[in-house]
């Protein structure tokens, strides 16, 4: 009796430090995440300017923004930047990872090499590229030595939103070099001399030992990659400052904006339309690999 | 075999090329805070800086307020840091060993919170700000809090602190409490040294994350003073008429103490800055 009485007493004790351990973290989560969530869900059907009390529309932002010129344009923009990083990006990681899996001398140094941008942010490869990107910088010389004219590449409409991507595929290709050398590597050798003694060529057996052995890096690389660069802000911000004449103006370079005007409600209901693409890419992401996987 | 080293020869020669893409423009960046203005842009391009100036490290430590970006990037990194270690170590535990009423409902709730991007709280968060300053202005907008406490405990630590501390076993915890332990005692003298790899993985991650943030701290600050190493560099450089060699040794500066970092710690940043890969890929 004594004894259940006291393991009794220690265990209330014991709940009551798991809630002291939790508080910390729960406070700042209550505070910054759930109040601000819940907030801009009742703003984006207001029409509020941060001064004067919001007024509900119900969902009034959301059809005007599904018609309204800038956000669309705002919208093909981002995706657009996304597929071109999407595609080029990984596709030059699981290349450059290849290669380094060819246990060529130096790999050590040449993984670094690749990680080293990784490591800058964004507003650092963004200030960067500006300056190699200039009419008058390195870019345009070098295409000069093979006769290639030059281009003010951030200044055309045409040509600033695949500069931007460049920039950011240049960022992020180290990760994906990274992340994909590691799954490399973790592909059991002895799978390969199996499919050697039953014959398969180097080809069919990058496509049947390689590839699936690669699925959950690849399925990560993409949900990870989709979502980071549809945020995409900084490297516009920079660079391009959203033009010329709004050629790229992504979601949240607009979100931005539109908060800058004091539009707080229709600038929350661009911030809900983007958790909800990220969300209806996440789960079509996930819904594929499985069927894939069956 | 000589298939096999000239494929290698030939993968050498690819990666040395690509190595030079990803290196140059670094390089370039070193060498132009290095030069004169007015040769910045000279034809053909100077790769090695004639003549050689330490004016853009002048102007970036005298004239622009550089140090003082520098310093806020540094309190503002490593106060969040520390506080996600601590509580985020703290939580995790909590969540991964201990039963109370309600565990897995608030950590179901702090998982959901993970799908939401920053943008979705980036206004309801500026606008507690405001009002927080109004109460007092040492809080709230441009202010060291406003910078700080909406990353001072991030779900995405506690979420990996939680899946490393879930694989000590109970047996080490039960016995320290029939010694008497406090899980105040247990979580300072058995998760921290056990979790030590967890946590530099986490330590590294929330550094790289809060030394390179961007939108948040451009939001928040509004005077020279508050502002952090990228939100200062980015106003610099999208000035009317960029004056590219102190942008360049901004830029430096901006980089240099991650390099510091990356160099000191190689193995551990990769693995850091992969975080999520094994999860995804586990």
């Amino acid at each position: 009796m004594g004894v259940l009485r006291t393991l009794g007493a220690s265990r209330l004790r014991r709940v009551g430090e798991g809630y002291a351990l939790i508080t910390p973290a729960m406070l700042v989560a209550t505070l910054f995440l759930f109040i601000p969530i819940a907030l801009s869900a009742y703003w984006s059907m207001t029409e509020y300017n941060g001064l004067t009390s919001p007024r509900w529309v119900g969902f009034d932002n959301y059809t005007y923004l599904l018609s309204d010129p800038e956000f669309t344009k705002a919208f093909v923009n981002t995706v657009i930047f996304v597929s071109l990083g999407m595609t080029i990006g990984p596709a030059l990681g699981l290349i450059t990872a290849l290669l380094l899996n060819e246990k060529v001398p130096w790999r050590g140094a040449f993984r670094t090499a690749y990680f080293l941008p990784v490591t800058t942010s964004l507003v650092v490869v963004a200030v960067v590229w500006k300056l190699l990107l200039n009419q008058d910088g390195v870019v345009n010389w070098f295409l000069s030595l093979f006769g290639i004219p030059g281009h003010a590449w951030l200044a055309d409409s045409s040509t600033a939103l695949p500069s931007v991507a460049a920039a950011s595929i240049w960022q992020g290709l180290g990760f994906e070099t990274v992340v994909f050398l590691a799954a490399l590597q973790s592909i059991p050798g002895y799978l390969y001399d199996a499919a050697k003694v039953d014959g398969a060529g180097a080809w069919a057996r990058f496509r049947h030992v390689t590839l699936p052995g690669l699925r959950p890096t690849i399925l990560f690389v993409f949900v990870i990659g989709i979502i980071g660069s549809f945020q995409v802000f900084d490297q516009v911000f920079v660079m391009t400052q959203g033009g010329p004449s709004g050629a790229t103006t992504t979601i949240v370079y607009d979100l931005v904006q539109r908060f800058r005007d004091l539009d707080l409600g229709k600038a929350s209901a661009v911030a809900y339309l983007l958790l909800m693409i990220l969300g209806a890419i996440s789960l079509f992401q996930f819904w594929i690999f499985e069927r894939r996987s069956r | 075999m000589n298939a096999l080293s000239s494929r290698r020869a030939l993968a050498f020669a690819a990666l040395t090329a690509g190595a030079l893409l990803m290196v140059g423009p670094l390089v370039w960046a070193v060498g132009t805070s290095l030069k004169e203005p007015a040769d910045v842009f000279a034809s053909p391009p100077q790769l090695i800086p004639d003549p050689f100036t330490l004016q853009g490290y002048h102007d970036v430590f005298t004239v622009l307020p550089f140090p003082r970006y520098l310093l806020n990037s540094i309190i503002v990194s490593v106060t969040i840091v520390t506080f996600n270690v601590v509580f985020g170590t703290a939580a995790a535990y909590a969540f991964a060993k201990l039963r109370f009423p309600g565990r897995n409902l608030l950590f179901g709730a702090l998982l959901l919170t993970l799908m939401v991007p920053f943008q979705v709280n980036l206004i309801p968060l500026y606008r507690i700000m405001v009002e927080l300053h109004k109460i007092t202005p040492a809080i709230g907008t441009d202010t060291y809090f406003g910078l700080i406490a909406p990353s001072a405990v991030q779900v995405f630590g506690i979420f990996l602190m939680r899946q490393y501390i879930s694989t000590i076993p109970d047996s080490i915890l039960e016995s320290a409490r029939l010694d008497g332990a406090s899980e105040w005692r247990i979580l300072r003298s058995i998760i921290f040294p056990l979790a030590r790899p967890a946590v530099a993985t986490l330590a590294i991650f929330t550094f790289v994350t809060a030394w390179n943030d961007f939108l948040w701290p451009l939001i928040i600050t509004n005077s020279d003073n508050m502002r952090t190493l990228p939100v200062g560099l980015a106003l610099l450089s999208r000035k009317n008429s960029v004056n590219w060699t102190d942008t360049m040794a901004g830029t430096v500066l901006t980089i240099l103490p991650m390099l510091l970092v990356f160099a000191v710690l190689q193995r551990r940043f990769v693995e850091g800055l992969t975080a999520g890969a094994v999860k995804g890929a586990g």
